[in-house]
């Protein structure tokens, strides 16, 4: 298949408009450095033609692979990780597959913009490449009613230029005709002489932003003022805790009538199957195992959209830019950079994209303390472990005319526990790379976009997708383990769960556990769920529903709470989920990103220990 | 005088890129736009010494101290 490459500056809009061309989904937000690896996807080329005999029209199909890369301002590389990428690039554009470079730039950042069009334009030149521009984020200059001379730009470019927003879809039509054409017969399209100074791009830039674009300042205007807000000393500071605050308690406060509502559902849906089922094993296993050990999970498929909801706004707004420049000089203090803020952020939803997203941080060593602590971010795996434990041991009580939940404040303090356990572990691991010859330092320089309103279609699909995504990941591993351990607890005893092969086999792990104050019904849900943390949630749903045969089926809180879970032990238990790196896909997304197996496994090992200490330290503190 | 001598609100005009700077850093910021004769107005400083905030051409960026008093401006 030929090739069509996508490259411009970060935070130009690439990523949404191969969304647009491929009908893909990829990861956009409002923040330079978001797509990290080459995606691509497939963009179809239509010709008509009329047959000169019949008059019949023609549809001929061709399909391209459309590749979008990472954003860069320069076919220069600065770093070495960046010098891969480009080179990667430069491969690409000499390559004889590649048959258009579509360069992207921001329209209401022209002047910068052009820079690296110019720079793309003069090497596919040299590899007898066509280019296509196109001026994204129109929609923008309208607001402005700035019009832009397309025509006459693409005289002064010798290139075909296409004005559009990929987020009102402007254009979107006119380019997709436009590039069909040019991609089936790229040589008629190549680039025109111009007269554009070779030497100098920066002041050809210049000259083409001042006729063409629409005046910085009229762009910046509304941007700076709210930055003088939002990054004043005191109000930003204010603004920033104020923001966090809200986010976690929002996750829990507006999810709760949500997780009440399913959970009813669950336990209406099981009194049902169970009524038709009557008596006996298929019963048993029906209530216990599938609506006990996967419906208590199920539960939390609102908070984690939520979730998913509020980091989504926040990347959406050009927020995170501003959280990251406030977060640097704290953030410095532990060996971390600003920019380790976003895959902190991130990683509140998930570790292996948060990972990912680290890439970004210019310094290599701050880059690998970052990616070793993101772990520590509660991730949502955690987040039914924490509210399960919660709503047992934390009394459900507001102040503040319902702002402020008790509840919510307690996972307030969970996710805080873990950001400054990963502050902790950062400080060490920066003192122990200090020096390193592998791992060199980089100052903190960056771009901040431009605030945003949110782009509600794709947030909305974004959310949705988390929570199908959550039950997909997890759901049928749940499903099965909780059918062994429903299996194992089941038998020989007809559900007598103290009497079963899987008391015998807790009862040689207790030990284990006894410092921590939890039973082997405890030790054997943690064990499991070293595969996954949501396990704990399912298989302690499964083996309390085995023991309460008649109560309501998907309440696991009330029945953890029945059976008399005490303070310390559920403590104890929220620090060792607090640390624990009990995720195996994290562990191998760590080895693939450090190149190295060591520190990955180190990693899993020294979060597995520290877990433990920290938790019968808790015990001990609190029995 | 450098970038980071920039008080909030005001504008100076970039002379050089200090020597003694990371020669990546250099590029990376030539690369940005940080080209002599280019103007730079501060758009704000923030607390406790944090990154200093600044519009070049039609870009914000905000850029932390040791790589803003590394890049020599004239006052206008
Ligand atoms: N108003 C407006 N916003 C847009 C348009 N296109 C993209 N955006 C927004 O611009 C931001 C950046 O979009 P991305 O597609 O992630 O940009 P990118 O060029 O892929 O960025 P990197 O991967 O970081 O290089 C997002 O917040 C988008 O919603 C547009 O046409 N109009
Ligand atoms: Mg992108």
């Amino acid at each position: 298949m030929q090739k069509i490459l996508l490259v411009g500056k970060p935070n130009s809009g690439k990523s949404l408009l191969f969304n647009q061309l491929t009908g893909l989904r990829q990861k956009v937000a409002n923040f330079p450095g978001v797509t990290v690896e080459l995606k691509s996807g497939v963009f179809k080329a239509y010709r008509h033609t009329a047959n000169p005999q019949s008059g019949q029209v023609l549809d001929a199909k061709q399909q391209f692979e459309l590749i979008d890369y990472p954003g860069t301002y320069s076919l220069k590389s600065w770093s070495k990780d960046e010098a891969i990428a480009i080179e990667q690039l430069l491969a690409a554009m000499s390559d004889e597959k590649t048959s258009v470079i579509l360069c992207n730039l921001d329209a209401t950042r022209m002047e910068r913009s052009l820079v690296f069009a110019l720079q793309v334009q003069q090497i596919s030149k040299q590899h007898n490449k066509t280019v296509v521009f196109t001026l994204n984020m129109v929609d923008e200059l309208l607001r402005f009613n700035h019009n832009l001379d397309t025509i006459k730009l693409s005289e002064k470019l010798g290139s075909p230029v296409y004005a559009v927003s990929a987020k009102t879809l402007i254009g979107i039509s006119d380019l997709q005709k436009g590039l069909s054409k040019i991609a089936i017969s790229p040589q008629e399209y190549r680039v025109k002489p111009t007269d554009i100074n070779q030497q100098s791009f920066a002041t050809a830039a210049k000259i083409l932003a001042k006729e063409f674009a629409i005046p910085a300042d009229v762009v910046l205007k509304r941007q700076n003022t709210i930055d003088r807000f939002l990054l004043n000393s005191v109000f930003g500071g204010i603004a920033f805790l104020l923001i966090m605050f809200f986010l976690f308690q929002s996750i829990f406060t507006w999810a709760a009538p949500l997780m009440d509502a399913t959970e009813d559902a669950i336990g209406f849906l099981a009194g049902v199957v169970s009524g038709l089922l009557g008596e006996g094993l298929v019963n048993d296993f029906m209530t216990d195992a599938v609506f006990g050990g996967l419906g208590s999970f199920l539960v939390f498929v609102p908070q984690i959209m939520i979730l998913t909801l509020i980091i989504g706004l926040l990347e959406d707004s050009g927020y995170l830019a501003r959280a990251a420049l406030i977060c640097h000089k704290p953030l410095s203090f532990f060996g971390l950079s600003g920019r380790s803020f976003i895959p902190y952020l991130s990683g509140h939803a998930c570790a292996i994209p948060a990972i990912l997203a680290a890439r970004t941080i210019e310094s290599p060593r701050k880059r690998f303390v970052t990616m070793l602590t993101v772990p520590l971010m509660s991730c949502s795996a955690r987040l039914p472990v924490y509210a399960l434990l919660i709503a047992v041991l934390v009394p459900d009580v507001s102040y503040l005319g319902g702002w402020v939940n008790l509840q919510g404040a307690m996972f307030f303090v969970l996710y805080l526990s873990g950001i400054l356990t990963a502050l902790i572990v950062s400080s060490v691991l920066n003192k122990m790379t200090e020096g390193s010859e592998e791992l060199q330092d980089m100052p903190f320089i960056l771009e901040l976009p431009s605030y945003r309103l949110p782009h509600w279609q794709p947030l909305f699909y974004r959310v949705v997708n988390s929570g199908i995504q959550f039950v997909k990941r997890a759901g049928p591993i749940i499903f099965v383990v909780s059918l062994i351990i429903w299996t194992l607890g089941y038998f020989p005893n007809n559900g007598d769960l103290q009497n079963s092969y899987l008391s015998a086999i807790g009862q040689w792990i207790e030990p284990v556990f006894t410092p921590l104050g939890l039973d082997w019904r405890y030790g054997v849900a943690i064990l499991v769920s070293f595969l996954a943390r949501e396990l704990l949630v399912g298989v302690l749903g499964t083996m309390f529903s085995m023991q309460n045969a008649d109560d309501n089926i998907a309440g696991l809180a009330a029945n953890l709470e029945a059976d008399g879970l005490s303070l310390a032990s559920g403590v104890a238990l929220l620090g060792f989920y607090v640390i624990a790196l009990q995720c195996v896909a994290t562990v191998a997304t760590l080895k693939s990103e450090l190149g190295k197996s060591r520190y990955a496994w180190g990693a899993f090992l020294a979060y597995g220990v520290l877990a433990y200490l920290v938790s019968m330290l808790l015990y001990m503190v609190l029995s | 005088m450098t970038v980071w001598d920039i008080p909030s609100k005001q504008s100076a005009s970039i002379k050089s890129l200090c020597t003694a700077m990371h020669a990546d850093v250099a590029i990376r910021l030539q690369e940005m736009g940080f080209e002599e004769g280019q103007l730079i107005t501060c758009i704000k400083r923030t607390a406790f010494n944090g990154p200093t905030v600044i519009q070049l051409g039609d870009c914000i960026y905000s850029l932390e101290q040791s790589v803003a008093n590394h890049v020599n401006v004239s006052a206008l």
